[in-house]
């Protein structure tokens, strides 16, 4: 970032001058998580892409060919999937977004009792289990669930029920990730000084021009991250749509389960599982970068 | 206790629950796994395992839930690897199983033929039951359709396919079923209209006569059929995910009928979830598809022969009227091995016959086949 330029000679300097005493530790302490990553995570990885890319031949060799990811992008039905599932991270993002910007804003420049329990309560889905949500989601926005029973009893008539359509799964999944969203979102408001808002106030800035101007540069980064981090977790997701969603399109977690195990052809698992870590190794380099950028600082 | 002791205390737990382990079977004990629904689990813990170990003095159960069948396709294939290394694979038995899964394991020589262990009761087993002689059938349950008989009399429920697509074109949004790969419920209801679609006989399909091509043509007609009732289904063509959702949309009073399950019916009425008056009705052209649940046993099992004699006395009279009482399952054996009245008591819930559908490659194109054909809602024509 070329504003943070000037900043550069306020470069922290490391705590421990020696280098040769702080390498060996550091790496110490960082080895047993990268291992673990490494064997539990990229190895996979890197072993899906080598069993999708080269699979058995008739001559019983093995042979280079992208048969499987040419019949991912050629079927229609898969193809639904893989955009039934680009919609409602989508969705999620966007709704993620709308609901958890104005809470967090709220928790940050309020004081008293109120907002810590709008805080508990923000928290709140995050000891939920996805499973108990989904049945509860059921219950209550079901059809014949509470809210047509409440709407009933004033005289109102049904609502069209989400549930088995393509938004059951994003109204669960946005109630799922607002905790994680609205947190991280706060940690960002957490630079945002009270002098800069104040300042900006005394020179007759309106609210919504302090927002543009003062705090949204300030947590762009975070927005970037919570969202990162919520469209990781909404992309591969399972439980959610898999009780919430329609039969068909679904998404690619119950896709990729139901190809694995009810239809028995691990090999086009696989490639769906490939696919998905595609799209979202673009979402955790918008993550990485931000951190990179941060770190920059 | 401070929290940083607390918290050192706690790491130190979690870090040796993931030290590596050396386990071992043991003599006598039996390495049971399952990937049945909780009520099954429960039956055998509670009834099952008291009654054998104390029939059976220094046997005992261990009793593990495998989740799901892909668990067990993963103890089963860790068997395989185990034979060819000559290693103990710590599994004796499964409750459930398709023995073709997973493929290869027949011919590997994985499991017990069951016909020829010697069991004493093994003639007493439903000839309808059996689909290999690698696996023990001890349960079964049939599926039925459940209706609300506040808005259909008993008279009026449809007794044969005819009646029921016409009943369900009449009252569009009254009647769901489930994905057929996420219950049986639903499963077996669109295996009744593969054999709606084949002239109504459940032996055209076996277990080796399965090609793709006939798989194509003999579900295609299927798909057809279902195709054309989906519009009518609830909110024009959705689907539940699973047997136990079918059953609240039921309760809820939001469909009039659905296709489900005997055994989880009749739980579902003693638990006061469905009203004591649900109407069960069973098509009368052709029942609607039951399945049994069979045991397979691992050849390589350090217990196999405890594992088998376990196998035999699920089939003893004792268990079999247990099956029926406490999770309202059919027997395994024929109904006259079972005492008259209890045959008596669940006259009307037990079928004459029990129409069934071969698993293995079957299974994998209805299920491949539904998603693609039915339920994107999809015209044919297209």
């Amino acid at each position: 970032m070329s504003a943070a330029g000037g900043a550069v000679q306020a470069q922290p300097e490391p705590l421990d001058e020696s280098e040769t005493r702080r390498r060996p530790y550091g790496l110490l302490l960082v080895a047993a998580p990268v291992l673990l990553v490494g064997w539990l995570v990229i190895w996979p990885i890197v072993s899906a892409v080598i069993r999708t890319l080269w699979q058995p031949a008739d001559d019983g060799g093995y042979e280079f060919t992208l048969e499987t990811y040419v019949f991912f992008f050629s079927d229609r039905y898969s193809l639904d999937n893989l955009t039934v599932t680009l919609w409602t991270t989508g969705m999620c993002a966007l709704f993620l977004l709308v609901i958890c910007l104005p809470i967090s804003l709220y928790l940050r420049f309020s004081v008293g009792r109120l907002p810590a329990y709008v805080q508990s309560l923000a928290i709140f889905p995050m000891f939920v289990p996805s499973i108990i949500l989904a049945y509860a989601f059921i219950r209550v926005l079901g059809p014949n669930g509470m809210v047509d029973i409440l709407l009933n009893a004033v005289g109102l008539p049904k609502i069209r029920t989400p549930y088995l359509t393509p938004w059951g799964p994003v109204i669960g999944l946005v109630w799922d990730n607002i905790p994680l969203t609205v947190l991280i979102l706060l940690s960002g408001l957490g630079n945002v000084s009270n002098q800069a808002i104040e300042a900006a106030r005394d020179v007759g800035a309106r609210w919504l021009q302090v927002l543009w101007y003062i705090i949204l540069p300030r947590i762009g980064n975070s927005i970037l991250v919570a969202l990162s981090f919520s469209v990781l977790g909404i992309f591969s997701s399972f439980t959610l749509p898999y009780v919430l969603g329609p039969a068909a399109p679904e998404m690619m977690g119950p896709f990729m389960q139901r190809t694995f195990r009810d239809v028995n052809d691990p090999q086009m698992a696989i490639t769906q599982a490939v696919i998905t870590f595609g799209f979202c190794i673009v979402f955790g380099l918008f993550y990485v970068r931000s951190v990179a950028r941060n770190r920059g600082k | 206790m401070k929290r940083r002791e607390f918290m050192l205390a706690a790491g130190a737990v979690a870090g040796s629950t993931m030290l590596p382990r050396l386990a071992f079977a043991e003599a006598g004990r039996i390495d049971w796994y399952t990937a049945s629904d909780s009520n099954i689990l429960d039956f055998w813990t509670n009834t099952v395992k008291p009654a054998f170990e104390a029939a059976n003095q220094g046997i005992t159960l261990n009793l593990v839930d495998a989740g799901d069948g892909s668990g067990l396709t993963a103890i089963a294939e860790r068997a395989i690897a185990a034979m060819d290394t000559n290693t103990d694979p710590q599994a004796d038995m499964f409750e459930s199983h398709d023995p073709l899964v997973p493929a290869g394991a027949v011919e590997a020589g994985l499991w017990v033929n069951v016909r020829e262990a010697g069991l004493s009761n093994v003639d007493k087993v439903n000839p309808a039951a059996w689909q290999t002689d690698y696996s023990l059938p001890y349960r079964g349950s049939q599926v039925l359709l459940a209706y609300d008989t506040t808005k259909l009399s008993p008279a009026d429920a449809p007794k044969n396919w005819d009646d029921l697509v016409a009943w369900i074109k009449a009252n569009p949004g009254q009647f769901i079923y489930n994905r057929p790969d996420k219950g049986g419920s639903g499963g077996n209801f669109v295996r009744r209209a593969i054999h709606q679609a084949n002239g109504l006989d459940p032996a055209a399909f076996t277990l080796d006569n399965y090609t793709d091509e006939f798989a194509q043509e003999a579900l295609g007609k299927a798909w057809d059929i279902l195709a054309d009732i989906a519009p009518s289904l609830y909110d024009n063509g959705a689907y539940t995910s699973g047997n136990t959702q079918s059953i609240q949309l039921l309760a809820q009073g939001v469909v009039t009928m659905t296709p489900v399950w005997s055994d989880q019916v009749l739980q579902a009425m003693n638990e006061g979830v469905l009203p004591e008056d649900t109407g069960l009705v069973q098509l009368q052209d052709l029942a609607l598809v039951g399945g049994f649940s069979a045991m397979t046993f691992l050849s390589n099992g350090v217990n196999k022969d405890v594992a088998l004699q376990l196998g035999d006395f699920m089939l003893s009279e004792e268990m079999q009227t247990a099956i029926l009482t406490e999770i309202g399952g059919f027997p395994g054996v024929s109904w006259d091995y079972v005492s008259p009245e209890l045959r008596e008591r669940f006259a009307d819930i037990v079928p004459t016959s029990i129409p069934t559908f071969p698993g293995g490659p079957w299974g994998e194109a209805i299920n491949d086949g539904w998603y693609r054909n039915v339920a994107p809602n999809v015209p044919r024509d297209s």
